[in-house]
């Protein structure tokens, strides 16, 4: 059992860890994920009493409070209670000692065994951690990576520590060593209180039953391993898991926006955050439990953007959709696919607002929407499924993305034409005057696109319906402006309800995918489960139909 | 859709001739006064008089100098025309664009009104009407247009219908745009082409009705109208006064078909289909 409370460590004038508090139960494994400079090797660190900072709070092991003991106490304590598998394998090796010497230390160092004895331990433990005896003998730069790991692991194990603590134990590692170094450590785990400090989520996932995702020294998100690395809550939590590649992923790699900033007020994370309102500057939320685990998070975590409940719209006897019902989270793409006339657009134009649904009812953050108002068209905009149509022919460049920006009525002229101008730059459209002065006809359809999307962008909107956005253009266009779309969605936290055919296109960008059939869903899931199992005969049709350079 | 009027105007014959006419005879309206050295109420002595080089196209039965009177007379054609059109236009994008903006009872309870307006010979209303009201010339504009908004409106409101479904209006409204924005920059600018043949056919039909109702005597009889001319020089018809009659019955004419040969253009720029020849498509 090994319990931390309002622990905090300051090295100088930075706050490393900050009031955190954690318990791990006897016999848990307990990973400490998050970005390097999260204060991971330093929580690491200071559970074995061998911190530099400055510690205060308190870390108990067995009802003793292990930062409260003089330093002679607490060397015993070490090695024999709890030990450490260090980071650096380099460097955490007497380059003079042979391997078997470094074994048998603490044994020897602790008293506990004679010479002999302890040579036959550690020969034990060499075996244990699969390495050849002969391997014993020889000197740590003799050593390749993943012996070095065995060795020093074995290392660690040799007092039988009840707590043991391993800093990226796999880091380093290549992938077929990093699995073999896993299954040694799922059989050293037995019956052992571990904690594994680890940027890699893929051994967090493999190792330990729960996670505590840390951020500039505060936990940000906790619970069990399988639910917080397969359906994260904390926007944090969700940036390390898109950012991290692994194969049943098929969305593409999507970062964190900007950097850790030290001292700031309010939630830590609060700058980089994209869902962030004027509280999380203030106030520094507290790690609350909500289900199944506990976020530290002012707004509970993710938020819902857009619900959809039961819409149903016939159109003079034609039933287009069917009790429908989706939802959105901030920052989140979900995918609606379906053949043409399955209902998609009309899914689109009702959310709009543009046509009027027979039944069902459409949330906006939390609130039904009954009327669409200004308000409504600022935070949710639209891409029409054809650009051509879609921007008046008598606008020029310039008019045409100004136009949300004089409905809506915000800011002078020239502000409007400064944030129009930064929104064509964002789709990588000139901003000169010439270009500013060309009308539609003048553009091509890549252009014309572009266009519509940077229309659609200017009001900086939380949720954009895209309606087939690159259906009319061709491919490295289209890669062009998803990758654009994609990006704002990490920098800015943009939802997106994206329409397609092309479910090719939707595995790579959406989260999510609901699969319409004759205006209803027939199919809805995480994309990842979706494109490699689909479940409905309908959902096999289209994957059958879709793009690929395969032989089969 | 993108309308290059002047080119297509210089690519048209007809529509040269058209503009060519509309020139004339506007100029001839605005420079009125210069061209003749007697105002055209002035009444004198010499009546009945033929061409000669003091009266260059004589004098009428009141001794007034009819050159003077038939260029004058261009002048109230001109005006009549244009206001008709304008107030034609004007009634008919208000009622049809909210007819079609913003439909339910309202909407039906126009497309009645304009059916029965169609229905009524609207000649025999318009002699009826003028008659019973003795028109000066802003009654006559009023009672013009009056009669001439519905098929007007008619076209406009389908028009309108079909420009809804655009996906470019639809675009503003999910910009939050509210109906009259819709409305004044969107809706009314795409009727712009519609507007234009609109106005010259109601123009043209004005001249030819204010002409008209003037010459049956419907109209204020000190109006100096090339209909009341007609009408005064068949009086006299046994004076042989071809003098008097032709030059407002060709300014008439001219006039008419001006208009005619714009809207024949127009309709030919605005439907590429109807053009002929090597442009067709462009």
């Amino acid at each position: 059992m090994l319990e931390i409370k309002d622990l905090t460590i300051t090295y100088g004038r930075n706050t490393v860890i900050k009031e955190l508090n954690l318990t791990v139960p006897k016999g848990d494994v307990l990973a400490v994920i998050g970005e390097s400079g999260a204060g991971k090797t330093t929580l690491a660190l200071s559970l074995m009493g061998l911190c530099p900072g400055n510690v205060e709070g308190q870390i108990i092991y067995q009802g003793v409070d292990f930062l409260s003991l003089p330093e002679p106490q607490r060397r015993l304590l070490r090695w024999n209670k709890v030990s450490m598998v260090f980071q650096d394998l380099n460097r955490s090796f007497n380059p003079v000692m042979t391997v078997l010497e470094q074994i048998m230390e603490p044994m020897l160092e602790h008293e506990l065994l004679s010479r002999k004895e302890a040579q036959k331990k550690a020969y034990y433990l060499l075996n244990k951690v699969g390495l050849a005896p002969v391997k014993g003998q020889m000197y740590p730069h003799q050593l390749s990576g993943g012996e070095k790991q065995r060795a020093l692991i074995a290392m660690a194990l040799t007092n039988d520590p009840e707590v043991l603590i391993l800093d990226e134990p796999t880091a380093a590692l290549d992938g077929l060593t990093k699995a073999k170094i896993c299954e040694l450590l799922k059989e050293v785990f037995s019956e052992k209180t571990v904690v594994l400090v680890t940027h890699d989520l893929s051994t967090a996932y493999q190792l330990a039953n729960r996670v505590a995702v840390l951020y500039q020294g505060r936990i940000m998100e906790l619970g069990l391993t399988k639910d917080i690395l397969k359906n994260p809550r904390h926007p944090y939590t969700r940036g390390l898991v898109r950012s991290f590649p692994t194969l049943d992923a098929t969305k593409d790699l999507q970062g964190i926006p900007g950097f850790g900033i030290e001292k700031q007020e309010g939630c830590v994370f609060a700058n980089r955050c994209t869902q962030r309102i004027a509280d999380c500057t203030k106030i520094i939320p507290k790690l609350e439990k909500r289900g199944e685990r506990e976020i530290a998070c002012l707004r509970g975590g993710v938020v819902n953007l857009l619900k959809v409940e039961d819409l149903t719209k016939v159109y003079s006897g034609v039933t287009a959709l069917k009790g429908v019902s989706l939802d959105i989270e901030e920052g989140e793409t979900v995918a609606v696919v379906g053949e043409s006339g399955s209902g998609k657009t009309t899914l689109a134009l009702c959310l709009m607002g543009l046509e009027k649904a027979n039944q069902g009812s459409i949330y906006f953050q939390g609130e039904k929407i009954v009327k669409w108002n200004k308000e409504f068209y600022q935070k949710v905009q639209m891409i029409f499924q054809n650009p051509q149509d879609c921007i008046s022919h008598r606008l020029n460049v310039l008019e045409t993305v100004c136009e949300p920006l004089v409905i809506q009525k915000l800011g002078t002229p020239e502000e409007r034409i400064h944030k129009a101008k930064k929104a064509l730059r964002d789709v990588e459209l000139p901003d000169e005057d010439e270009f500013l002065n060309r009308y539609a006809h003048h553009l091509s359809g890549g252009e014309l696109q572009r266009l519509a999307i940077a229309r659609a962008l200017v009001l900086e909107p939380k949720l954009l319906i895209a309606d087939e956005p690159t259906s009319a253009l061709d491919a490295s266009i289209q890669a062009k402006i998803m990758r654009l779309i994609m990006d704002l969605q990490e920098k800015r936290g943009l939802s997106i309800l994206f329409i397609t055919h092309d479910l090719a296109l939707a595995r790579k960008v959406s989260d999510r995918v609901f699969v319409l059939k004759d205006g209803q869903v027939v199919e809805r899931g995480l994309s990842t489960q979706i494109f490699s199992l689909p479940q409905h005969p309908y959902t096999r049709k289209l994957l059958q139909a879709t793009a690929n350079f395969s032989d089969f | 859709m993108h309308i290059n009027y002047v080119r297509g105007f210089k690519e048209n014959r007809l529509g040269r001739l058209g503009i060519i006419f509309l020139a004339l005879i506007l100029s001839i309206a605005f420079l009125a006064p210069v061209l003749t050295a007697y105002s055209p109420r002035q009444v004198s002595e010499n009546i009945f008089q033929p061409p000669s080089q003091k009266h260059w196209l004589g004098t009428n039965d009141l001794g007034q100098d009819i050159w003077s009177r038939v260029i004058f007379g261009a002048r109230t054609s001109f005006i009549t025309a244009l206001s008709v059109g304008i107030l034609t236009v004007t009634l008919a994008v208000f009622i049809g664009c909210s007819a079609a903006l913003l439909r339910g009872i309202y909407e039906r309870f126009v497309l009645r009104l304009i059916d029965i307006f169609l229905i009524i010979p609207n000649i025999l209303l318009l002699l009826l009407t003028a008659a019973y009201l003795r028109p000066g010339p802003v009654t006559m504009v009023i009672v013009l247009s009056i009669f001439n908004w519905p098929g007007c409106a008619r076209i406009i409101r389908a028009q309108t219908l079909t420009l809804q479904e655009k996906s470019h209006i639809k675009a503003a409204k999910t910009f939050g745009a509210g109906t009259f924005y819709i409305l004044v920059k969107h809706i009314i600018p795409d009727l712009g082409p519609i507007l234009a043949s609109s106005f010259i056919a109601h123009a043209r039909r004005a001249v030819f009705m204010e002409a008209g109702l003037a010459f049956l005597g419907i109209s204020d009889p000190l109006l100096i109208s090339w209909g009341t001319i007609i009408n005064r020089a068949l009086q006299y018809s046994y004076l042989n006064n071809w003098y008097w009659l032709l030059p407002p019955a060709l300014g008439l004419s001219l006039t008419v078909m001006a208009f005619s040969f714009l809207g024949y253009t127009l309709e030919e720029i605005l439907n590429p289909r109807l053009k002929v020849g090597k442009n067709a498509g462009d």
